[in-house]
């Protein structure tokens, strides 16, 4: 038989799951409140708050390495300004992907011009072309759009996780074109749709039979 | 400096002799002059990254050591998290606070090496509990109430783990560690209340002394 559930219960398990956060003061009024109210006549409560007041001060102990960790990333910082200035096409594009664009809307935006059937021509004649104009460049076949966050490095580790090579963009949505081989169509895709640093990838093409 | 600095108000309640304190913690919650760092570091402004960086160095090789357990992994994921920040500052909207987005940065980049580099089989779990038996020296107690502590904190899952030390030494709400663990706010609540309840049964007899 189901024991009810007494309403002196349900504040009791309300309270006692917001006490870490009522020990550090990071509750809101509403929270705060009903923690108080609580506790106030709640002799178990107060001995689990005791509990989490021990916990801060038992985790409080670090030893940090500052020292040699800023030494160690002001070398990356130099190498990745050496690095920009040497891939000035690179260096623009990746200013115009970090300008604040609303991810939401960037997507919407995608979602749009992949349903008007007019990303395709779009992206497949690239605004710039790298390493010789004269060569044709390859159709891509696969629209992705990264994390704002996502850094040079994490861009270059999808794509070659995923097998892709980067066709053009970004675009204004900031979605850049992908090109990958037919018969690792499925595969790479599955890469760039499970990476963290990948907000969206779509194909715009036909999957082969 | 921000270490000398704790501007969270916290709870005033007096019950049955408890009172309720906030405590003061060797990081906080973001503050707005770290918005204005992430400005700086948006237009390059190497100081302004390196003041930002001495803030957060500490505050995520912590977290880090929670996800993570190999130290070259929890340095190398650091240092990404941090170079993210440098490469990526502008796309900081302001929607959440710098915290938050550093700390997101740093969890998914932390579940990606653990993805490449999976976690050396854990030894047996030994057990730490605390005798009920008084010891004869109480500084040697507490120490072993310390050790079963730490013991029962490495028997954790890492995103246990990761919950109680954002909550308990960073200072983190629930709603901010569910963002930044890209999970409900009940999640969080459910992993704190486990993850207690595990730290609780480590100290066994020895709990009321500790208290």
């Amino acid at each position: 038989m189901a024991v009810p559930i007494r309403p002196d219960d349900d504040a009791h398990a309300q309270a006692e799951e917001l006490l870490p956060w009522y020990s550090t003061g990071q509750l809101d009024e509403t929270d705060r409140a009903l923690v108080e109210k609580h506790l106030a006549s709640c002799v178990a409560c107060q001995r689990e708050l005791r509990f989490d007041h021990r916990m801060v001060d038992e985790l409080q102990s670090l030893d940090p390495q500052v020292e040699s960790g800023w030494s160690r990333l002001r070398g990356r910082i130099a190498q990745d300004d050496r690095g920009t200035s040497r891939m000035p096409a690179l260096s623009g594009a990746w200013r115009i992907l970090r300008q604040p664009a609303v991810a939401t809307l960037a997507a919407a935006q995608l979602a749009f011009v992949v349903i008007a059937g007019g990303v395709f021509l779009t992206l497949s004649r690239p605004d710039y072309q790298t390493l010789g104009g004269s060569v044709q460049p390859a159709a891509g076949n696969v629209i992705v759009i990264f994390r704002a966050d996502a850094t040079q490095k994490d861009i270059l580790d999808a794509l070659h996780a995923s097998g892709a090579s980067l066709v053009g963009g970004p675009t204004t949505a900031d979605a850049y074109l992908l090109r990958v081989s037919p018969e690792r169509r499925a595969a790479a895709l599955a890469s760039l749709q499970a990476d963290d640093d990948v907000q969206m990838a779509q194909p715009i093409d036909e999957a082969r039979p | 400096m921000e270490a000398q600095i704790d501007r969270r108000e916290g709870p005033q309640v007096k019950s049955a002799g408890t009172a309720s304190r906030p405590r003061t913690n060797a990081a906080r919650p973001s503050r707005p002059e770290e918005s204005g760092l992430l400005d700086r570091v948006s237009a390059r402004d190497v100081h302004a990254f390196e003041e930002l960086y001495r803030i957060y160095q500490p505050r995520l090789a912590r977290f880090l050591n929670n996800l993570v357990s190999r130290p070259q992994i929890v340095e190398e994921v650091l240092d990404d998290t941090m170079m993210a920040v440098w490469q990526t500052a502008g796309s900081f909207r302001g929607a959440s606070k710098p915290s938050t987005w550093i700390f997101a940065i740093a969890y998914r980049k932390a579940l990606k090496a653990r993805a490449r580099w999976p976690e050396p089989v854990a030894e047996p779990v030994v057990d730490t509990r605390v005798s009920d038996e008084p010891a004869p020296d109480d500084g040697l107690h507490h120490q072993h109430l310390h050790d079963a502590l730490l013991g029962a904190m490495e028997g954790l899952s890492p995103d246990h783990r990761a919950v109680v030390d954002l909550t308990y030494f960073h200072s983190l709400g629930y709603r901010e560690i569910a963002e930044i663990m890209g999970c409900p706010v009940d999640t969080v609540k459910t992993r704190m209340f486990h993850a207690r309840r595990r730290l609780k049964d480590a100290l066994g007899g020895g709990l009321d002394d500790w208290l």
